[in-house]
């Protein structure tokens, strides 16, 4: 049977790292966000450099293990002279990695707008800029926000590679409690239980927009 | 109003585009006919710089479309577009759709832009459904907004890209006599079309295009009974005999 006592016993060192998990995957969130919007929005400029820029960063940081780029600001940063802490450059390295993909679906959502829009849009007088804003963003978030939900998900999921720099975070204490106790199987069930809390709601919730959403437009 | 002057426009080595010189005067209907294929949609659309030209000079009422320093906002806000998918704005009402580019190019105040729309909804004959959204329409109506939603901007020249290609024929006929009402009304129009009685009934020219070159202009009693082109003989031919 599972050893509930655990639970108990090591409740600060699971809540500790349950709540600095929740912490790391907000400010990776609206960090991530706000990265990858602007680089959607390079991607899909007209200005040729802007491209460039978006796609190579798109390529590059999607195309290298999470662990790595983690371990960029881990122990590359260091290297530089610049010293963080773990949850800091556990959380950074979350940042840049998730942006690449929410860049990506961000960019598939405008682009699945019907080039018509835009032509409509522009030849009524509207600038690029208001067109995107007014015409273009406002149908392209509708068809963003399930992919975008399923990749929030990843997030929180992700984040447990902070445990490997010693990031504080639900896998760390999970692996120090088992450590501590010699008892692996029951930890890690509480450790999963824990995740769970976080992404269930998320995923229903992801779900039900998607219902929502078919509905209108 | 609108002057072509040895217009060329090149898609990678497709030659879309061949010498055109076209030049049509304030208040004139112009319909544009020919195979697909031809290049009418295109020479439509470089008269607001949808497409940019390779070479050559097009002047809309005095302004160089392809200088650098042209305000192509600015120029754009005097040439309404009517296109074959209507492309209204799904998220947003009919109203909404009409209100727009008043309210954030012209500037005039929500009020006034609403009333102007009404006014022109009223037009078109579809006052009862400002409320609506796009997909609640028919294709006709929706078609009908389109056209309101370039009148607002009370612009100095129309463009139709082939209007009523993607209506069912039942309401072809609808948006059809909004288009000739507007012909009468004096408005500058450039009409891409397949509507042969249209065209000769509402047209003050037809343009003629095949394989990327204008092959014959003349009124459309010239055109449709005694047109000097053989290509275009056999156009009508086909056309018209089936």
């Amino acid at each position: 049977m599972i050893d509930f006592s655990i639970l108990f016993e090591h409740g600060d060192m699971f809540l500790e790292g349950f709540w600095n998990t929740v912490q790391a995957s907000l400010l990776a969130l609206v960090g991530s966000f706000a990265l990858g919007t602007i680089f959607a929005i390079f991607r899909i400029s007209p200005i040729r450099p802007l491209n460039w820029i978006g796609t190579a960063y798109v390529e590059f940081v999607r195309n290298i293990p999470l662990i790595l780029v983690v371990f960029l600001f881990f122990v590359g940063l260091p290297a530089l002279g610049i010293v963080l802490s773990p949850f800091v450059a556990g959380t950074l390295g979350l940042t840049v990695y998730t942006a690449a993909f929410i860049a990506e679906t961000i960019r598939a959502g405008i682009q699945a707008i019907p080039k018509g829009q835009m032509e409509a849009a522009r030849s009524s007088g509207l600038t690029y800029n208001q067109a995107m804003r007014y015409i273009i963003l406002p149908q392209a978030i509708k068809v963003v926000i399930p992919p975008m939900g399923n990749q929030f998900i990843n997030l929180v999921k992700n984040s447990s590679v902070l445990g490997v720099i010693a990031g504080l975070d639900l896998m760390y204490f999970g692996d120090l409690i088992s450590a501590e106790t010699f008892v692996t199987f029951d930890v890690y069930i509480f450790v999963a239980c824990f995740y769970l809390i976080l992404t269930l709601p998320l995923s229903l919730l992801v779900g039900h927009l998607e219902r929502r959403l078919a509905g209108s437009r | 109003m609108i002057s072509f002057h040895q217009v060329n426009k090149h898609y990678g080595n497709f030659h879309v585009l061949k010498n055109i010189d076209l030049h049509i005067n304030q208040g004139e209907v112009v319909v544009v006919i020919g195979p697909s294929g031809s290049g009418k949609s295109t020479m439509v659309r470089c008269i607001n710089r949808l497409e940019t030209v390779t070479s050559g000079e097009l002047l809309v009422d005095g302004v160089k479309v392809n200088d650098k320093n042209t305000d192509i906002n600015k120029l754009r806000r005097n040439i309404g577009m009517v296109f074959q998918h209507f492309n209204l704005y799904p998220h947003k009402t009919v109203l909404e759709n009409i209100t727009l580019a008043p309210i954030k190019v012209l500037g005039v105040s929500q009020k006034e832009a609403e009333e102007t729309a009404l006014y022109y909804l009223e037009k078109v004959g579809i006052p009862d459904k400002v409320d609506k959204f796009p997909t609640q329409l028919s294709g006709g109506q929706q078609q009908r907004v389109a056209i309101a939603r370039g009148l607002a901007m009370r612009p100095k020249i129309m463009l139709f890209d082939e209007p009523t290609s993607a209506l069912d024929p039942e309401t072809i006929g609808e948006v059809l006599d909004v288009m000739k009402k507007l012909a009468k009304e004096g408005m500058t129009m450039v009409v891409v079309t397949h509507e042969m009685g249209f065209a000769r009934e509402v047209a003050d020219r037809i343009v003629f295009m095949d394989q990327g070159r204008i092959l014959e202009e003349a009124t459309p009693k010239e055109f449709f009974e005694n047109p000097r082109e053989e290509r275009a003989r056999l156009f009508l031919s086909r056309i018209l005999n089936h």
